[in-house]
C-alpha cells in the first residue's frame, strides 16, 4: 500500500471533522446544473439570434420574450432547489415548454430545437440508464407529434435530404440522452467507488494507529507505571508524593489510550451520548433482565469529553449489571450551569468493602474522569442500600469550549 | 525463592519487569524471552516455577503458547500477562491451564502477590461475572460446558476427561476447539 496516499485521504477527511462518516452525496449535481445553464442560454441565444434574423413565424417579437422569460424562469427555479432538479413533473413541464416553443415557432426545423434538446440534460443525468432512454424516446416522439402538426406531409417525406433532415432531428435525443446517461452513471461509480476506497483507507489507518498505541505506546506506559509502582514502597516521604502523583498520570495515560483504541475500532461517530447509552442500557436490559431506565439529557460534549463520559457511564452500568445484582437501574442525565451530569444508581448489594482483586473497572473509570477534569463520586444508596455512581463534568468541557 | 521466566515481545515490559521483579526479594527473574522461539530453549534452560507470558505476542497468542508451556514436564505455573482491561480473557487462560491472568497496568505490589500465589498452587483471577460466563456459554456448544464448568471448578484435567469418560487426547482436542471459538480478538496490524 502507498501510504502517502493513505496519509492525504485521511488527512483530508480529518479536515472534513463531523462529516467523517456521512452518507455520500452525488458531487455532480452543480455540474449538470451548469452543464443545463450553458446550453440552455447557448441555445437561446441561437433561438434568439435565428428569430431576429431570418423571419420565422408571424409572432417573433412574443417568441424573444417568452423564449429569454422562460430560459431566465427555468434556470433560476432549477438553480434554486435540488429538489426540483430530480422531479419529474418539473422535467416534464420543461420539456413541455420547450415543445411548445417548438411549436408556436410553425416550423420543426425550429430555432428552438437545441434549446429543447436542454431539456433532456435533468432528466438523462438524474435517471437510470433504461428509464432515460424512455425519456428521451417520449421526447422525440412528443418533436414528431409537432413536426406532423406543423410541416411534415407527404411533400417533406419524397425529398431524401428533407426525410434525412428529420431523422436526424428524431435521433439526436436519444443519442444525447444516452450519452449523458452513460457519462453520469459513470461518475456516480466512481464516485461510489472512491468513497468506499477512501473508507477502507481510513478503517486500514485506522488500525494500524490502534495497533501501535496498544502494541508500543501502552506497553511503555504500563513499564514506566510497573517501575515507578515498584518505586514507590523504597521511596523517602519527599518523593513519595511525586511518584504517586506521576503514577496517577501514567494510569490516566494508559485509560487514555484504551479510549483512543477501543474508539479506533469502534468510533462512536459522533452520535450524542445520550443515545449511545440508551442503546447500551437497552443491549444490558436484554442480557440481563434487570430494568434500566434512562433519564434527561446532557449538554452538547466536545468530542474526547463524550468518549470518556461515555466509556464512564457504560462501565458503571455494566457493573450495576454484573456485579449488584440489582433489579432497577436508574440512569439520570442532567444538564445544569456547572456542566453536566449522569447519575448511574442501582438498588443492588451495594460495593464490597475490599475491592474485588484483579478489578480495573473503577481505576479505569477514575483515571477516564481525571483525565476529563470531571468528578467521580461512588457512594450507597438513598436508604443505605445499592450504589450511586456519579460523574459531574465540569462546565468548559461543553463543545463551545473547543473551537 | 520463586524462580519466574519472562515472555513479552516489547523491550520496555521486559526490561522493567526484570528491574522490579530483581529488586523484591523472595523473586528471581531468570530469563526475558521476547518471542515463541525464545521461549522453548529458555524454558528447558531455567525450569522456572513461573512462567509470567504476555497475552499478545507476534505468531500465536499467550493462551495457545500456555497451553504447550503446561504440556512441557514438570509444567511451570502460568500467570498470563495482558494489557486488556477486561476479564473475557480469564475463561480461555484458565481452560489453556493457566494459573493466573494480571493485568499490566497493575501496581508492582499486585504482581509481587500475583506471583507469590500463583507459585504457592492458587489461582489469580479477575472476577466472572455471570454475564461473562454466560457469553462464553453462548459461543459454545452444548456437550462442552460441563468441561467449562469442570475447568472453573479446578477439577484436574484427568479427572475431567474420566468424568466424562474420553481419552485424554480427545479432550485436549475438544478444548482446542473451545479456545478457538472464545479467541480474544486484539487490533491486529498484520493487515497494514
Amino acid at each position: 500500500m502507498v501510504m502517502p496516499s493513505v496519509e492525504r485521504a485521511a488527512a483530508g477527511r480529518h479536515r472534513r471533522g463531523a462529516t467523517l462518516l456521512e452518507p455520500p452525496t452525488a458531487p455532480t449535481r452543480w455540474g449538470w446544473l451548469s452543464l443545463l445553464a450553458m446550453t440552455r442560454l447557448l441555445g437561446a441565444v441561437v433561438a434568439v439570434v435565428l428569430l431576429a434574423v431570418h423571419q420565422v413565424s408571424r409572432h417573433d417579437p412574443a417568441l424573444i420574450v417568452l423564449t429569454l422569460g422562460w430560459t431566465a424562469l427555468s434556470l433560476a427555479i432549477f438553480a434554486r432547489s435540488e429538489e426540483w432538479q430530480r422531479r419529474p413533473w418539473a422535467w416534464a413541464l420543461d420539456a413541455a415548454a420547450a415543445i411548445a416553443l417548438v411549436w408556436l415557432s410553425e416550423d420543426w426545423r425550429s430555432p428552438f430545437y437545441v434549446f429543447a434538446l436542454t431539456t433532456l440534460v435533468l432528466p438523462a443525468t438524474s435517471l437510470p440508464f433504461r428509464p432515460a432512454l424512455l425519456w428521451a424516446c417520449a421526447f422525440t416522439a412528443a418533436y414528431l407529434a409537432v413536426a406532423i402538426e406543423t410541416e411534415l406531409d407527404a411533400g417533406t417525406l419524397r425529398s431524401s435530404i428533407r426525410v434525412e433532415t428529420v431523422a436526424t432531428h428524431l435521433m439526436v435525443p436519444i443519442v444525447v440522452a444516452l450519452a449523458l446517461a452513460y457519462a453520469a452513471e459513470l461518475l456516480k461509480r466512481l464516485h461510489a467507488e472512491r468513497e468506499r476506497s477512501e473508507r477502507l483507507a481510513i478503517q486500514t489507518e485506522r488500525q494500524r494507529i490502534a495497533w501501535e498505541l496498544h502494541d508500543s505506546a501502552k506497553q511503555r506506559v504500563h513499564a514506566a507505571h510497573l517501575v515507578l509502582s515498584a518505586a514507590v514502597t523504597r521511596a523517602g516521604d519527599g518523593v513519595r508524593g511525586g511518584i504517586e502523583h506521576a503514577l496517577t498520570e501514567l494510569g490516566a495515560a494508559a485509560a487514555d489510550m484504551d479510549t483512543s483504541v477501543a474508539e479506533l475500532r469502534a468510533p462512536l461517530d459522533s452520535r450524542p451520548v445520550d443515545d449511545l447509552l440508551r442503546r447500551r442500557a437497552r443491549e444490558l436490559e436484554a442480557a440481563a433482565g434487570a430494568t434500566i431506565d434512562v433519564s434527561g439529557s446532557l449538554p452538547p460534549l466536545s468530542p474526547l469529553v463524550a468518549v470518556h463520559t461515555y466509556r464512564i457511564a457504560s462501565e458503571a452500568l455494566t457493573n450495576a449489571v454484573r456485579h449488584s445484582g440489582a433489579r432497577r437501574i436508574g440512569v439520570t442525565l442532567s444538564d445544569g450551569p456547572g456542566g453536566g451530569a449522569i447519575v448511574v444508581a442501582d438498588d443492588g448489594v451495594g460495593m464490597p468493602l475490599q475491592p474485588r482483586p484483579g478489578s480495573h473497572g473503577l481505576r479505569t473509570m477514575r483515571s477516564r474522569a481525571e483525565s476529563i477534569g470531571g468528578r467521580l463520586e461512588i457512594g450507597t444508596g438513598d436508604g443505605g442500600g445499592g450504589t450511586v455512581v456519579a460523574l459531574s463534568l465540569p462546565p468548559e468541557c461543553g463543545r463551545g469550549a473547543e473551537p | 525463592m520463586i524462580r519466574v521466566l519472562l515472555v513479552d515481545d516489547h523491550i520496555a515490559l521486559r526490561a522493567g519487569l526484570t528491574a522490579v521483579l530483581d529488586a523484591e526479594p523472595g523473586i528471581v527473574p531468570l530469563d526475558a524471552a521476547t518471542s515463541e522461539d525464545d521461549l522453548w530453549p529458555a524454558l528447558r534452560r531455567t525450569r522456572p516455577d513461573v512462567v509470567l507470558l504476555d497475552y499478545h505476542l507476534p505468531g500465536r497468542d499467550g493462551v495457545a503458547l500456555c497451553r504447550q508451556v503446561k504440556r512441557t514436564l514438570p509444567p511451570p505455573k502460568v500467570l498470563l500477562y495482558s494489557a486488556y482491561a477486561d476479564a473475557s480473557l480469564a475463561i480461555p487462560a484458565l481452560l489453556a491451564g493457566a494459573d493466573g491472568v494480571v493485568h499490566k497496568g497493575a501496581p508492582a505490589g499486585e504482581l509481587y502477590e500475583a506471583l507469590r500465589l500463583v507459585a504457592k498452587g492458587r489461582r489469580v483471577l479477575p472476577p466472572l461475572s455471570r454475564e461473562l460466563l454466560s457469553g462464553a456459554g453462548a459461543r459454545l456448544d452444548p456437550e462442552d460446558l460441563p468441561v467449562l464448568g469442570m475447568v472453573l471448578d479446578e477439577t484436574p484435567r484427568g479427572e475431567v476427561a474420566r468424568t466424562l469418560r474420553l481419552e485424554p487426547a480427545s479432550l485436549d482436542a475438544r478444548i482446542d476447539r473451545m479456545l478457538d471459538r472464545l479467541r480474544v480478538e486484539v487490533p491486529s496490524g498484520a493487515d497494514v
